[in-house]
């Protein structure tokens, strides 16, 4: 049992990271009082667990990294909260993120830019920045986060963490804060494999609050195992493109000849509509989120904006306002894509190609192939600015991580090597609820990877 | 650009968000790039016969839950968090006019 004093120490240490959004006063008197309460013979008894800021909690506001939910306390906190307590784990403060998700390098939050833990000048990833900066920096074992394209998997790469998305409805979202329902899931990083593996052991399973969620016993966890033999890991030719950055290759090469050598026979596959992933995924996610996003208008919940004549006026101002520029643009393409005359061309045509996407990954895995490896991200953390102006290029750092999303299956992202002291991580793909196969390849690679050496 | 100044005005009006006047031709110019960036949709040979399902992921079927009362799920009421709440009711502004 960590002792309450020394976890909120290691928190309050890191606060260079702005990667914590609860006040330092206020975790010391919640990790305190959470760990006079805990259940000694809980699983994670006295493990410290911070949540992502958009996952409700009642100890501490849940402000989405908004300003449209500045101070917003919850009346009732997440399923998965619910179910760490029970197991004895302390909920380490909340941490900041994109804000409402939207992101994917933790500078479109209301309360400021998350810093890399290795590097000041870089981004953390996102838009579970703040979750990934603070196990990457040691002060945690493990923290919450949420995917909608790969918002766990792409910071725990930069951030030199591994990082769990489930398969769709494995883990509860009942209080998760939506933003694409077709595609959200509440995600893990850890240290290392076993450690997400064992927050995301407690926080799976059935759950009469989310109708979305499997009527399936929590994941059970796999031992380490001796070899891979019997696996057949697929290579998507399609993610490995000629212009993937040459630190990038190396690392996964490498990741690959240790795969071989664990007894794993590796083939060449293809997911032919890979390239249609992101413009898929941008008109989506935007059109759920449009919807979703509607219930911030200052009558029901967080802070009223003035200025207002009537009540569409109160709308208008607490909206325009109370979203940053990211959201507010996000909410005008879902709209538009929404919109009469253009349902057709954006809507109906990106769910056609979402059901050819996860029809690849059918083919493959019918084919006989139980898990895919790929880079997670195109290259290693970006520097911070480089590409707030340009919507595209910071969309397209999500390219190999959306398609897990719009299939539906799980995946995992953990450290491979490093380029110029920068974490790179590599990705196993799994098929639908077969998280267990998932991570006793990953269990299996971290253990001969040296992750923290130049590849 | 695919985007005009009125198209903004317009979908801001339909998403209830106020853009201000100098910020118009900005959002403009990125909300055209992204439109433009994922009409590569539209380079798909839409299907002959109509038969690309959608897909949804989850379960196949949603699962009822027994209708039985549950004791009150919320730790504290709306007048805890609402910004303006008064005898059971949230209090907002006069109506106005919908055009």
């Amino acid at each position: 049992m960590s002792d309450a004093k020394a976890v909120a120490d290691r928190l309050v240490k890191s606060k260079r990271l702005n990667a914590l959004l609860t006040p330092s006063k206020e975790l010391r008197s919640a990790l305190t009082a959470q760990a006079a309460a805990a259940r000694p013979t809980g699983v994670l008894y006295g493990m410290p667990v911070a949540v992502k800021d958009n996952i409700c909690t009642l100890e501490f506001t849940t402000t989405c990294g908004s300003r449209i939910l500045e101070g917003y306390r919850s009346p009732y906190e997440a399923t998965a909260v619910t179910k760490l307590k029970a197991a004895g784990a302390l909920i380490a403060g909340k941490t900041n993120c994109d804000e409402f998700a939207m992101g994917s390098s933790t500078e479109h939050s209301a309360y400021g830019r998350v810093v890399h833990p290795l590097d000041k000048t870089r981004v953390p990833g996102g838009s579970s920045g703040g979750s990934a900066a603070l196990v990457g920096a040691g002060a945690l074992p493990a923290a919450l986060g949420s995917e909608t394209g790969g918002s766990v998997r792409q910071p725990a790469s930069f951030c030199g963490v591994v990082g769990i998305k489930p398969t769709y409805g494995r883990v509860s979202r009942y209080g998760l804060v939506a933003f694409g329902s077709s595609l959200d899931q509440i995600g893990v990083l850890g240290r290392s494999v076993h450690d997400a593996a064992r927050v995301l052991s407690v926080i799976s399973g059935r759950d009469p609050r989310d109708a979305t969620c499997e009527d399936r016993d929590p994941l059970r966890l796999p031992t380490v195992p001796e070899s891979l033999q019997g696996f057949v890991i697929g290579l998507p030719r399609e993610y490995f493109p000629t212009e993937l950055d040459p630190a990038v290759r190396r690392a996964c090469d490498r990741a690959v000849r240790l795969l071989r050598d664990l007894g794993a026979a590796v083939r060449e596959v293809s997911l032919p509509h890979t390239a249609y992933a992101v413009p898929t995924y941008y008109v989506i996610a935007p059109a759920e989120a449009s919807s979703n996003l509607a219930r911030y208008d200052g009558v029901r919940y967080g802070p009223r904006f003035d200025g207002h004549a009537d009540l569409r006026g109160l709308y208008r101002a607490t909206r325009g306002q109370g979203f940053g520029a990211e959201v507010r643009r996000r909410i005008l393409v879902g709209t538009y894509v929404l919109s009469a005359g253009f349902y057709d061309a954006y809507y109906r045509r990106a769910q056609q190609m979402r059901a050819l996407i996860a029809q690849d990954f059918r083919n493959v895995f019918d084919r006989g192939v139980d898990l895919l490896f790929t880079p997670t991200t195109p290259s290693p953390a970006f520097k911070a600015g480089e590409k707030l102006s340009d919507p595209i290029a910071m969309y397209m750092s999500d390219i190999f991580t959306v398609t897990a999303n719009l299939a539906g299956v799980p995946a995992i992202s953990l450290p491979i090597g490093r380029v110029k002291g920068l974490p790179i991580g590599g990705q196993l793909i799994g098929q639908a609820f077969l998280e267990d196969e998932m991570l006793e390849a990953a269990y299996a690679l971290e253990r001969v990877v040296p992750a923290t050496d130049e590849s | 650009m695919s985007v005009s100044r009125d198209d903004v005005l317009r979908i801001a009006q339909l998403a209830e968000l106020d853009v201000e006047e100098d910020a118009l031709p900005d959002v403009a110019e990125q909300m055209s790039r992204i439109l433009d960036y994922v009409a590569q949709l539209s380079a798909m040979p839409a299907p002959t016969n109509g038969t690309v399902k959608t897909f949804v992921p989850g379960p196949d079927a949603i699962h009822f839950r027994p209708d039985e009362v549950a004791p009150w799920p919320l730790a504290f009421g709306p007048a805890a968090f609402a910004p303006a709440f008064k005898e059971g009711f949230f209090v907002v502004p006069k109506l106005g006019q919908f055009e």
